[in-house]
């Protein structure tokens, strides 16, 4: 089924820039994909409009069919998006308020919102620490509380900019491991990164952009040689010429 | 950032901890108003039956006392200013200053007040999660009108999660400034607009990013907010509050 539909999305942006040129994408239920370009390349602006935090100046977005413009709400709970900076993400006093903050914005009933708020911790392994303060947290446990916040939506799609951003090994080993284990729950994932090192092994598509446009969209594989024509670094083991070997092995 | 750590929620299961938020707010005000007019007996009394609520509590004194060292800087100039400018009995005379016996004894008193209020507010924060203090905010906000209590209470929220990160960015900005000599330059106007200016523009981006954040995850100000109840055991303590509070001001 077709999840997500972008059909000839353009972003101009107030003071003229282009962000977006023309894409045209199809991403099915349950697929694992990864938005590879450059700094500026467009992948933030194209996940922006996943949920409607910007709406397009040509084009449509539709989700399971419906245009995002015609129900925000509906797109917001639909698409659960981790930004880059978790520090301005996080809103809670504790972990366990963070976790609520979406959940009580849907209006859902106190019983409830309990129940899906030790579901979500329980998932990313956070429950010990539901009485703690955010700023507490180390980079991996905090990414995994942001994860937790949006899981607590019940979203269908979640969409990643820049995941391992600021984050250490061990760090990064957690926060691919926990989308890896949503992945396999039947996830929809969308994956925007500059370096494609800790995903591609786990990739289904590999789209790559350069100034607003989508370029090449297919089998991560068969795109690995073009990496470096859009400011993307090409994996280490391609450079060594050994296979691509998954980053948790 | 461990001087802000000691006024946080701390999660236990004690009564204090089980009461209506909203009669917790109550109480705060009330024994605080009360303590202003106390004599030495009476807040002898309060700071007793303070510290048997802060160890049921589950806090211990130790960590709270070295975590309060600024607010006993403060006390100690305040102590100070009252014992100098107060007239009476001289009791340390020195050249043109005399420092008089009433001086002391009423620095000492307001200092003592002064801290049962801290102590009080301690009591409060420490034992009550943040989302009930927003949670009461806005019950108590309510009838008021003209003044949106959702925003408000949002607000007010929002602030206490970012004081932490305003100050760390605080922090990491001057020992950039410092690593580039900053403190060569003697102008503290200099200083201050060196350090302000970037400050401010942090400030205010992580806010907007905060706004794009909280729009992302459907916030609007029709909301699922925490329940309040007050039961037999919030009445039953408030009565008790009122019998302190007037044992204190007969006393």
């Amino acid at each position: 089924m077709k999840i997500i539909e972008i059909e000839d999305l353009s972003h101009r942006f107030s003071d003229g820039t282009i962000g977006l040129d023309s894409i045209n994408l199809t991403i099915r239920e349950g697929e694992f994909v990864v938005v590879g370009g450059q700094n500026g390349s467009g992948k933030t602006t194209l996940l922006r409009h996943l949920n409607g935090l910007l709406l397009p100046s040509a084009g449509i977005v539709r989700l399971a069919g419906i245009p995002v413009f015609k129900d925000l709400p509906r797109a917001r709970q639909m698409v659960g998006m981790v930004f880059q900076d978790t520090d301005s993400q996080i809103v809670g006093e504790t972990v366990y308020d963070e976790v609520a903050f979406g959940p009580e914005n849907l209006c859902l009933k106190p019983n409830d919102i309990k129940r899906r708020v030790s579901g979500a911790l329980k998932l990313v392994g956070l429950t010990h620490l539901a009485n703690q303060r955010p700023n507490v947290l180390s980079g991996g446990e905090k990414r995994r509380l942001v994860i937790a916040g949006i899981l607590a939506m019940e979203p269908r799609i979640l969409a990643f900019d820049e995941p391992f951003s600021n984050l250490d090994y061990p760090g990064t080993i957690q926060v691919l491991k926990q989308i890896l284990t949503l992945h396999r729950g039947g996830q929809t994932i969308l994956i925007a990164v500059h370096n494609l090192q800790e995903v591609i092994a786990f990739a289904d598509r590999l789209v790559l952009m350069k100034k607003g446009k989508v370029l090449r969209n297919g089998n991560p594989y068969e795109l690995i040689e073009e990496l470096e024509g859009f400011g993307i670094r090409e994996p280490c083991p391609i450079r060594l010429e050994m296979e691509i070997q998954s980053w948790l092995s | 950032m461990a001087e802000l750590t000691v006024f946080g929620f701390k999660p236990g299961k004690s009564v204090i901890h089980r009461l209506d938020v909203r009669f917790k707010l109550i109480f705060l005000i009330v024994i605080s108003l009360a303590s202003l007019k106390a004599s030495g007996m009476s807040l002898f009394l309060l700071t007793l039956v303070l510290v048997a609520v802060l160890s049921h509590a589950g806090l211990s004194l130790k960590p709270v006392m070295r975590a309060l060292g600024y607010v006993f800087v403060l006390l100690f100039f305040i102590f100070v200013a009252r014992a100098l400018s107060t007239p009476g009995d001289p009791f340390i005379e020195f050249k043109f200053v005399s420092v008089s016996r009433e001086g002391i004894q009423q620095g000492a008193l307001v200092c003592w007040r002064f801290f049962i209020v801290v102590m009080i507010g301690l009591c409060f924060v420490s034992t009550t999660r943040p989302a009930e203090i927003k949670a009461a905010t806005e019950w108590f906000l309510n009838p008021i009108p003209f003044i949106p209590e959702k925003r408000v209470a949002t607000m007010m929220s929002l602030i206490m999660r970012f004081i932490p990160v305003i100050l760390n960015q605080a922090r990491e900005t001057a020992d950039a400034q410092r690593a580039r000599g900053v403190e060569n330059r003697k102008n503290p106007v200099y200083r201050l607009k060196k350090l302000g200016i970037p400050l401010m523009r942090r400030t205010f981006e992580t806010a907007e990013k905060i706004a794009v954040a909280m729009e992302a995850r459907c916030y609007s100000e029709n909301r699922s907010d925490p329940e309040l109840s007050a039961n037999k055991r919030d009445w039953l303590a408030l009565f008790m509050v009122i019998c302190l509070c007037v044992f204190i001001l007969v006393m």
